[in-house]
């Protein structure tokens, strides 16, 4: 660096204006950043990754402490890998049924999205495409929707699915009564996504296939759905997530058994009920990775489609 | 070119009938009908299971609660609004809705007040650290990407993880953040923290918030992102040629052309947030930490339905009014 | 078997008329032009050939059957779209095959099929790239080649070449008039370029405002403009109309001393009446070469004020009379200016005086509503007295 053989003795450099001969590293760095901000921005920069990957990620590393330290008394964090026992993740699914819990939630995420994509592309391309009376007010309506949160559905819905409305309707441990809940408070984002990208579509395009021997409909699934492929993907990943994800109506829509089609959410509660009587928190961790496994893996394939998905549906609407 | 076929006689695959009639009145509806037709199943299913529940909640509401046989009492109009709001139901419900008293610890087991200081700390925290994470993201770097994954991560882990995480971490017995009366770990030496912490509603409140700060920043920090990518770059130029430095560039550019997102941003987690209840309900049981939503349920299980309706309601005029309080500031800001 | 009929035919939006009472019958192989200005009604009348978009009175017939509530699969057409409108996520081969695949036609016979259609547009050879890899001209020829494929009864094309450069353009008109006489289809085609519709077609359909002002072969809608609009649509540049009124003898400007000598009755107007002449700047002379103009009328005195070459012409803008320019610099002419071509060698330069004679067997008439009354005002009247026509200039 050029700069300590500046530590002039004697005034042979005296161009730069430096108040003080003695400097500890720490100074020199200081007045190099005041003559050059990039520097402090650099570091600034540099410190803020470094403290958000170590927050964001340290939850998970705690998770796998846990998980594979037998004796939870002897948490360190930094543990020696000899006592490490990796046998709990299999005690996962001794324990409790986990795999059909985590079957479960992915049927119920993958059948939710099917039917939310088909909906939504029905919706997106009418609010995306059509000029007619009442579309801006539907799509309020629909928007309404998000604002209210998902208790303020759930006494009907649970009537409802309990058949005590309709009689011999009794939707209560199968799927369809997490299936329809999710379907209808996920859709008006994978609408508001889908409208945005079957919107950007050519005319001509959309006319081209019906001059060309497709119906109105062919021309949608033809034409319009194939060439809005990255949106229809985003909103099928959001989607997935979100139904993945979801708590409230996966908690009170079953009892919490696997064979009722309880998804991941009873499971994990489950083992945490049972650790009230007996100490089972590397279980309850060691399912918590495992269920997360999935998202993650959803995630680092996906990440393009997440973040373009957030921001062009939630900016949109 | 051939010439054999001319396209009127082309190989049509059959003559299907009804098929044929379905897609030819297809064909012929204008396009207002074609729109209506179009959004008919979308509708049908939100009509059932959103717009339905919604107005039966609302008429439920007006009803009192049922200690007897029947699901509901008699209609009381808006008795039930009138009693819960002004803390005249109070000792009925699981948690009251407003403080009863003046006190911290009153605040913390009110419903109402729970969700408003959930709400409005885990907010602004989100907002702060999203907006560092946008401008962390926004630079050009090797790894970025992975970074990015790791800032989306949290946001994508299901909700009863994110409430394990927390409630692993903060359990006496692990011993891990919270120590005993004997041997205080280092957040209770400092006392922040109780020794048992997921059973205090205020510690409880507060690992709800951190958990929620840590899962949904990223949210935040994705569409400030997407603000500050959107900017015309050109802009920058601009501001450097007229010998802006960078924190001006940041102050004069960059922060006027993304509030508006930020705002957006913040709207959006407002109202996911004036909802928490799962996050709650896995760290540290809905009696501990009463938000609106725990209380519906909590209200449900004890078979008061016109009281859960209710509460209901309340939470989403609630929401109404701080989406409004947004709009009302976009709108001004936008002026 | 392709011939096409459009009877009273009107489209109508909330609270504008696209398309008013149109009534067109294009014989089986025409090529036709739709012409007109943008918001002409040109695209609507084609979509409603299509069935893209449904007529709200009238009725389409192709091929004598009536098409008006048939779906554009059903219709026996085919359709070149002006942003060319290939399937970007289709590679040049299922391009061109799609309407073939969706017909369920035999794999050997789409193989057939594509591969001629590719040849006509000699598109030989691509058929596995995909159109973002594709110049724009192959790109249209693409889309040509899709729309011929399925050997249609009808081709619509709706400014097809809009989109291309301007050299691109005029070999892809040749090309298409080659593919014209090839296919023995019926073309209509829409364009705003009266160039290209002069150029293409067996007759030109013009249209304003949703209606059809003429319909005839390129030269009759250029030599005998059925109204004003027409003759100034059609020509580049366009014809000069100079506003004036009938007299007794004739025909007298309102600005300058443009006069024309006739006699009323023969033509069919009466004195006073007031009337639009129009002259092409083609059949505008200086009075230099009045000999060569085997009937002109008497001498105009302009002065020339801008001139314009061209190369193998110069347009020379004249002024008749001094008329307040200020509003002149929105577009159409200036009522007291009119434009001659001259040849190349000519020596008038700006600011000159200019005296100028017409060709009267080159004059057009049209009256108040624009409509035209003749075409050519040949015959003299008995005795045209230069001082009379002198003493009306005043007016």
């Amino acid at each position: 660096m050029s700069d300590g053989s500046t530590r002039s003795d004697g005034g042979v450099q005296s161009d730069r204006h430096e108040p003080e001969l003695t400097r500890g590293p720490f100074q020199r760095w200081v007045q190099k950043s005041i003559k050059d901000p990039k520097r402090v921005y650099r570091a600034m920069f540099y410190v803020a990754t470094l403290f958000f990957l170590v927050t964001t990620l340290f939850p998970f590393y705690f998770l796998l402490v846990l998980a594979v330290t037998p004796d939870t008394g002897s948490l360190a964090v930094l543990p020696q890998l000899s006592t490490l026992e990796f046998g709990v993740f299999l005690d996962v699914f001794d324990r409790i049924n986990f795999l059909r819990y985590m079957l479960n939630s992915v049927v119920l995420a993958l059948s939710t999205t099917a039917i939310v994509l088909f909906l939504a592309s029905l919706a997106g391309y009418v609010f995306g495409r059509l000029e007619f009376p009442g579309r801006q007010p539907l799509m309020l309506l629909i928007l309404a929707i998000s604002y209210f949160p998902p208790a303020a559905f759930f006494v009907p819905l649970y009537q409802l699915f309990t058949g005590n409305v309709v009689n011999g309707l009794s939707l209560y441990n199968t799927p369809g009564a997490m299936i329809l809940p999710f379907s209808s408070l996920f859709m008006p984002l994978s609408i508001f996504i889908l409208t945005t990208f079957y919107g950007q579509i050519p005319d001509g395009l959309e006319d081209a296939a019906r001059v060309e021997g497709t119906t109105r409909l062919g021309a949608l699934f033809r034409v319009i759905v194939p060439l809005s492929a990255p949106g229809v993907a985003t909103a099928g990943v959001l989607t997935f997530i979100a139904v993945y994800n979801e708590f409230f109506f996966s908690q009170l829509m079953n009892n919490g058994q696997p064979e009722n089609w309880a998804p991941i959410v009873g499971g994990l509660l489950s083992l945490q009920r049972a650790g009230q009587f007996e100490v089972t928190y590397g279980v309850m961790a060691a399912g918590s990775i495992i269920a997360v496994i999935p998202v993650a893996i959803l995630v680092v394939v996906a990440q393009e489609k997440i973040v373009s998905g957030l921001t062009s549906g939630a900016l949109k609407e | 070119m051939s010439t054999e076929h001319r396209t009127g006689d082309a190989p049509e695959s059959g003559d299907r009938g009804l098929y044929a009639s379905v897609v030819s009145w297809m064909e012929n509806l204008s396009e207002t009908q074609y729109a209506y037709l179009l959004l008919t199943p979308a509708f049908l299913l939100l009509g059932a299971i959103a717009f339905w529940p919604l107005l039966s909640t609302f008429r439920l509401s007006m009803f009192a609660d049922s200690f007897g046989q029947a699901s509901v009492g008699n209609f009381i109009g808006l008795g039930n609004y009138v009693a819960i709001i002004t803390g005249e139901r109070s000792a009925l419900l699981p948690s009251p809705f407003l403080p009863e008293a003046l006190t911290t610890r009153a605040f913390f087991n009110s419903a109402l007040a729970v969700t408003v200081i959930f709400t409005v700390i885990s907010v602004f925290f989100e907002t702060i650290i999203g907006f560092v994470q946008a401008l962390v993201l926004d630079q050009e770097f090797r790894g970025r990407r992975w970074v990015r994954v790791a800032i989306i991560l949290p946001w994508a882990i299901p909700i009863v993880v994110q409430g394990m995480i927390f409630y692993l971490m903060f359990q006496p017995n692990i011993g891990f953040l919270v120590g005993t009366s004997d041997n205080p770990a280092f957040l209770n030496q400092l006392g922040l923290l109780s020794t048992t912490p997921l059973a205090n509603a205020q510690d409880a409140t507060m690992i709800a918030i951190v958990a929620d700060v840590w899962k949904t920043t990223a949210f935040m920090a994705l569409l400030i992102l997407a603000g500050m990518q959107s900017i015309d770059r050109g802009l920058y130029d601009v501001a450097k040629v007229a010998g802006a430095s960078a924190w001006q560039r940041f102050k004069y550019v960059t922060f006027p052309i993304i509030l508006p997102t930020v705002m957006v941003a913040m709207l959006f987690r407002t109202i996911q947030a004036m909802r928490v209840y799962g996050l709650i309900e896995t760290v540290s049981g809905c009696t501990t930490v009463p938000s609106l939503s725990c209380l519906v349920v909590t209200t449900f299980n004890n078979r008061m339905l016109g009281s859960s309706a209710t509460i209901a309601f309340i939470t989403a005029a609630i929401i109404a009014v701080a989406v409004s309080v947004y709009i009302v500031g976009y709108v001004r800001g936008g002026q | 078997m392709a011939r096409v009929q459009l009877e009273n035919v009107s489209k109508h939006y909330d609270d504008v008329t696209a398309v008013n009472d149109m009534n067109l019958d294009i014989r089986h192989g025409e090529f036709i032009c739709l012409v007109g200005p943008s918001g002409c009604g040109k695209s609507t009348t084609m979509e409603m050939v299509a069935g893209l978009t449904k007529p709200s009175e009238g009725t389409v017939r192709i091929g004598e059957r009536d098409v008006t509530n048939l779906p554009p699969k059903d219709r026996g057409i085919s359709m070149v779209f002006q942003n060319i409108a290939l399937f970007p996520h289709m590679d040049v081969y299922e391009n061109i095959s799609f309407g073939l695949r969706l017909r369920d036609y035999e794999k050997e016979e789409i193989d057939r099929r594509v591969d001629d259609a590719a040849e006509v547009v000699e598109l030989g050879g691509m058929l596995d790239r995909m159109p973002d890899e594709m110049s724009g001209g192959q790109r249209q020829r693409v889309a040509i080649a899709r729309a011929i494929v399925r050997d249609p009864d009808v081709f619509l094309m709706d400014e097809p070449l809009a989109n291309l450069d301007a050299k691109l353009r005029v070999h892809m008109r040749t090309q298409l008039q080659r593919l014209h006489r090839e296919l023995d289809t019926t073309i209509i085609y829409v364009t705003h370029n009266q160039a290209e519709a002069m150029t293409m077609s067996d007759r030109i359909a013009v249209l304003d405002t949703g209606e059809l002002q003429q319909i005839a072969p390129p030269l009759v809608c250029y030599n005998e403009p059925a109204n004003l609009f027409v003759a100034t649509f059609i020509g580049s540049p366009s014809m000069n109309t100079i506003p004036g009124s009938v007299t007794d003898t004739g025909f007298s400007s309102a600005y300058g001393d443009v006069h024309v000598e006739f006699d009323p009755t023969a033509v069919g107007v009466t004195p006073g009446q007031e009337v639009t002449l129009g002259v092409r700047p083609e059949d505008v002379y200086s009075s230099d070469l009045r000999d060569e103009v085997a009937h002109s009328t008497q001498a105009v005195s302009t002065r020339s004020d801008v001139l314009e070459p061209m190369g193998d012409e110069i347009f020379v803008y004249l002024v008749t009379e001094d008329v307040d320019l200020g509003g002149s610099m929105e577009e159409g002419s200036d009522p007291g200016e009119i434009l001659m071509s001259v040849g190349p060698d000519s020596d008038i330069t700006e600011g000159q005086d200019v005296d100028v004679v017409l060709d009267r067997s080159k004059l057009h008439l049209f009256d108040e509503n624009g409509d035209a009354i003749a075409h050519g005002l040949v015959e003299t009247p008995g005795a045209g007295a230069a001082g009379e026509a002198e003493a009306e200039g005043d007016d």
